[in-house]
């Protein structure tokens, strides 16, 4: 029992657990909303006192009720998790937002309303661009949001509230952002797995015990003698997202996951919300911008005449090379699932950019089911070899 | 060939009562699509664009710039046999094999004109092909593809992206306070940088009277448009799907003349509304009357023939490629307005009543239940798409609506936009037979429940 007071085996014990905190936090009266993609501004959450629940897929739960809402060539992941939605994996949560930050994600909105009856349901629209009608256009929904969270929680979201929200939030960026600074040492001192399993606690638990959780787990990786072994290869991956440790340790029986640039991984911790006098514009602009996430389009120089396709991939991609550099990374896996196109569109560009920057690197596609595992297994060991 | 063969062909060009009035507005469509190439081919500055549901089309129509909308010519491609070999370089390149089918084939086209042609238009391209473009109008309605291939081809030529932004609230949130203004208001500013950017690049300036001639002319065929397809709702229906399709162009893409297409709209709608009088069927004998969503087999179309023999009449069809329901727009002057507020209808304009309807899926999906409601549906025809998941996720919850309120059934075909073998005609007719009987059963079902049809 010691063990499990340490920061790394509570995670473990969350990302096995994850609902079992939102219950008892259920069970003393807070309100749990759902949220699954990382472009739900969970800080107004925070601010109201709503505990914040990043809702996934379970790759070991085969997809059977989902198949009366969704075709099957649907990207797995959003169809998994709205299949766990419908079989009341998550029956605690008093509500979801769901954000449009793909085309699933928005088509799945209007099942996830039409199909499960929760107290509280929001979608949030997102501009396709960063323009700046885009921006103010997005501070609107954002404006929406903070309607509709009022009206359901009775209480008013005051700038004060949402500023120390942010500022919790930012904390909690800096500290994992502080956690991958562990894994820059060769060999690295904390594993992609472990961090995987932080990062899906966090968003299973009130930013504030995320943040006690974090500290401790630094603390705990900066102290121990018993790290991660030192592997020939050291990887950046490059994802939708990536939420199971059975998928991460298959890349991490033969290199060292240390950089994950997915919605598991630091994506949603990578930059901080600026605190602006009105904070939605702060948000606006994190979300909007900040989030690396394919989905949304972008380019050199706004309304640019002229194109460079160089320059544009070092105006879309040039971020990952600072990852490279900074976390000495010789080798890059872009996986996704099958479908999911604002990604899949980015992989020959984003490949043509590693190959500038004279980092090898994969394409892998797979289901998000346990049988795609195997086959997975292979393509990365023979990736693996071929480049240690 | 025998004259008998002659004669069955004939006959099987009968069952379907095509509309007249449809052949001089397609024709002119098919001309344009022609002059349009040519004149690109001369030299004349070339555009490709997104299918952009009326956003951008207006002001480049004002510009007299030549558009090329690469989801149809991958639709000509398909069709002609053209595409496979565009989709291999597409794979060989690196494109996942699960995109949209039209993407790939257009990649590929661009991959081997730019890189292994040096920017020649491929000798075997179909209908003269598509020429390098000044500038790419990509949108971020309906699907991500819609702007991430035209971003993907930066690959091959660096030629700017311009992406249309189409705002898609939920139904509920459409109706908080000041929701609907502030989209409006995005259209109108974004409208306005995307005109001075086709200024930049052009050189031309935009004839603001002009545009406003064209938006209203736009708003005036689409209008006469919806009038024509409400006219559909008689029994028998007048106008077959078939029609729908072939005019649809001139109503959602603008091609042609538009003034042309409007004299054209108001033959079609004479003709349709005499026929209603004369209750004159666009099939001899018409049984079942069925809704199509979405996105027709366009390799495969005899397929509606062979229906059409069996009684099959197809009364309304394809959400995406419908006209918006109309809005008075008379009091709006800016011409960016008006787009703006036009284009937003298309996919907004359902949602008032998909709201009391408690249909939270407000485009797309509720449009479905209010067709087989009103144009009384016996029947709906479903064909997803395995490449095209926006055309093609929503349809088990149509079939779920339509069934659960209506109890009317659907029949669910899979095909693809590229793969054409994926539609299988005789599969489809096998399974036809038997859903009639489908058909029947819940013709007895809604009547003990009271529906009137």
């Amino acid at each position: 029992m010691a063990d499990k007071s340490k920061g790394l085996s509570k995670a473990k014990e969350i990302y096995r657990n994850r609902s079992v905190r939102a219950k008892e936090l259920k069970a003393e009266g807070k309100k749990i909303i759902g949220y699954p993609c990382v472009y739900v501004p969970i800080e107004m959450l925070t601010a109201l006192d709503l505990i914040p629940y990043r809702t996934y897929g379970d790759i070991r739960e085969p997809v059977t009720e989902a198949d009366r809402a969704l075709p099957t060539s649907f990207c797995s992941i959003i169809r998994s998790c709205f299949d766990c939605a419908l079989k009341a994996r998550d029956d605690f949560l008093d509500g979801i937002v769901v954000a449009h930050s793909c085309d699933p994600q928005e088509k799945t909105a209007r099942l996830w309303e039409s199909y499960i009856s929760y107290p509280y349901f929001h979608f949030m629209d997102i501009p396709g661009t960063v323009r700046p009608e885009a921006m103010d256009y997005f501070k609107g929904q954002l404006s929406d949001l903070k309607k509709t969270l009022e009206a359901f929680t009775g209480k008013e979201l005051s700038s004060d509230r949402l500023k120390a929200a942010i500022q919790s939030h930012n904390i909690q960026r800096a500290l994992v952002r502080e956690l991958y600074e562990l894994t820059k040492p060769e060999p690295p001192l904390i594993s992609g797995t472990d961090i995987l399993q932080v990062i899906k606690a966090l968003m299973s638990l009130p930013v504030d015990e995320g943040n006690e959780l974090l500290t401790q787990v630094i603390s705990d990786v900066k102290d121990r003698t018993d790290g991660p072994e030192r592997k020939p290869v050291r990887l950046i991956l490059w994802s939708s997202t990536l939420d199971d440790v059975e998928i991460m340790q298959i890349f991490e029986n033969g290199a060292n996951m240390v950089m994950d640039e997915s919605c598991g991984g630091i994506r949603a911790f990578r930059a901080k919300v600026k605190l602006t006098d009105d904070p939605l514009d702060g948000l606006a602009q994190y979300y909007l911008e900040e989030i690396t996430c394919a989905r949304t389009f972008r380019e050199t120089v706004l309304g640019e005449t002229r194109k460079d396709y160089l320059e544009d991939l070092e105006s879309r991609f040039g971020y990952l090379k600072d990852f490279a550099q900074e976390w000495k990374v010789n080798g890059a896996i872009f996986l996704l699932v099958r479908y999911c196109d604002p990604f899949a569109f980015e992989v020959p560009s984003l490949n043509d950019y590693f190959d500038s920057i004279g980092i090898p690197s994969i394409y892998i596609e797979y289901d998000y089911a346990q049988g795609a595992l195997a086959p997975l297994r292979t393509r990365v060991e023979a990736f693996l070899e071929t480049i240690s | 060939m025998g004259s008998e063969r002659i004669m069955a062909v004939e006959e099987k060009k009968k069952v379907i009562n095509r509309l007249k009035s449809m052949y001089p507005l397609r024709a002119k469509v098919n001309e344009t699509y022609q002059k349009s190439v040519e004149a690109m081919r001369a030299g004349k500055p070339t555009v490709w664009a997104m299918l952009n549901w009326y956003y951008g089309d207006p002001i480049l129509k004002a510009m007299d710039l030549e558009v090329v909308y690469p989801e149809n010519y991958g639709a000509i491609l398909a069709a002609t046999g053209y595409a496979q070999p565009y989709l291999e370089y597409a794979d060989a390149d690196g494109f996942p094999t699960h995109l949209c089918g039209y993407s790939r084939a257009t990649l590929g086209y661009t991959s081997k004109m730019m890189r292994e042609l040096k920017g020649e238009i491929p000798s075997e391209a179909p209908l003269g092909g598509m020429p390098k473009p000044i500038f790419l109008m990509s949108s971020s309605a309906v699907c991500d593809a819609r702007y991430k291939w035209f971003q993907a081809l930066g690959r091959y030529m660096d030629v700017p992206v311009w992406t249309l932004e189409a705002p898609m609230p939920g139904v509920k949130e459409l109706f908080m306070e000041g929701s609907y203004e502030r989209m409006v208001d995005l259209g109108v500013k974004h409208l306005r940088e995307f005109v001075a950017f086709v200024e930049r690049i052009t050189g031309r300036k935009l004839d603001w009277d002009k545009l406003d001639e064209t938006v209203d002319l736009m708003i005036e065929v689409n209008r006469l448009w919806h009038e024509i397809n409400e006219l559909r709702k008689a029994r028998p229906c007048p106008m077959h799907s078939r029609d729908f399709w072939s005019a649809m162009p001139a109503a959602l893409f603008l091609m042609g003349d538009l003034e042309h297409s409007l004299q054209c709209f108001r033959d079609m709608y004479e003709e349709v509304k005499e026929r209603v009088k004369d209750r004159i069927g666009a099939i001899a004998e018409e049984k079942y009357r069925l809704v199509f969503a979405e996105l027709p087999p366009w390799h495969s179309l005899r397929f509606f023939d062979r229906l059409a023999e069996r009684g099959w009449n197809f009364v309304v069809e394809s959400f995406g490629y419908r006209p918006p329901i109309p809005l008075d727009l008379s009091g709006v002057s800016d011409p960016l307005e008006k787009i703006t507020r036009f284009s937003l209808q298309v996919f907004i304009g359902y949602y008032e009543d998909a709201l009391e309807q408690n249909v939270p899926a407000g485009a797309l999906a509720y449009p479905y239940l209010k067709y087989a409601r009103e144009w009384r549906c016996d029947g709906a025809l479903l064909h997803p798409l395995i490449s095209c998941r926006s055309a093609s996720t929503h349809l088990p919850y149509v079939a779920n609506l339509i069934m659960e309120r209506l109890k009317v059934p659907s029949l669910t075909i899979e095909g693809d936009i590229v793969d054409l073998r994926l539609f299988d005609p005789e599969d489809a007719m096998a399974r036809a037979e038997p859903f009639e009987e489908t058909m029947e059963y819940y013709r007895r079902v809604r009547k003990q429940e009271g529906f009137d049809w």
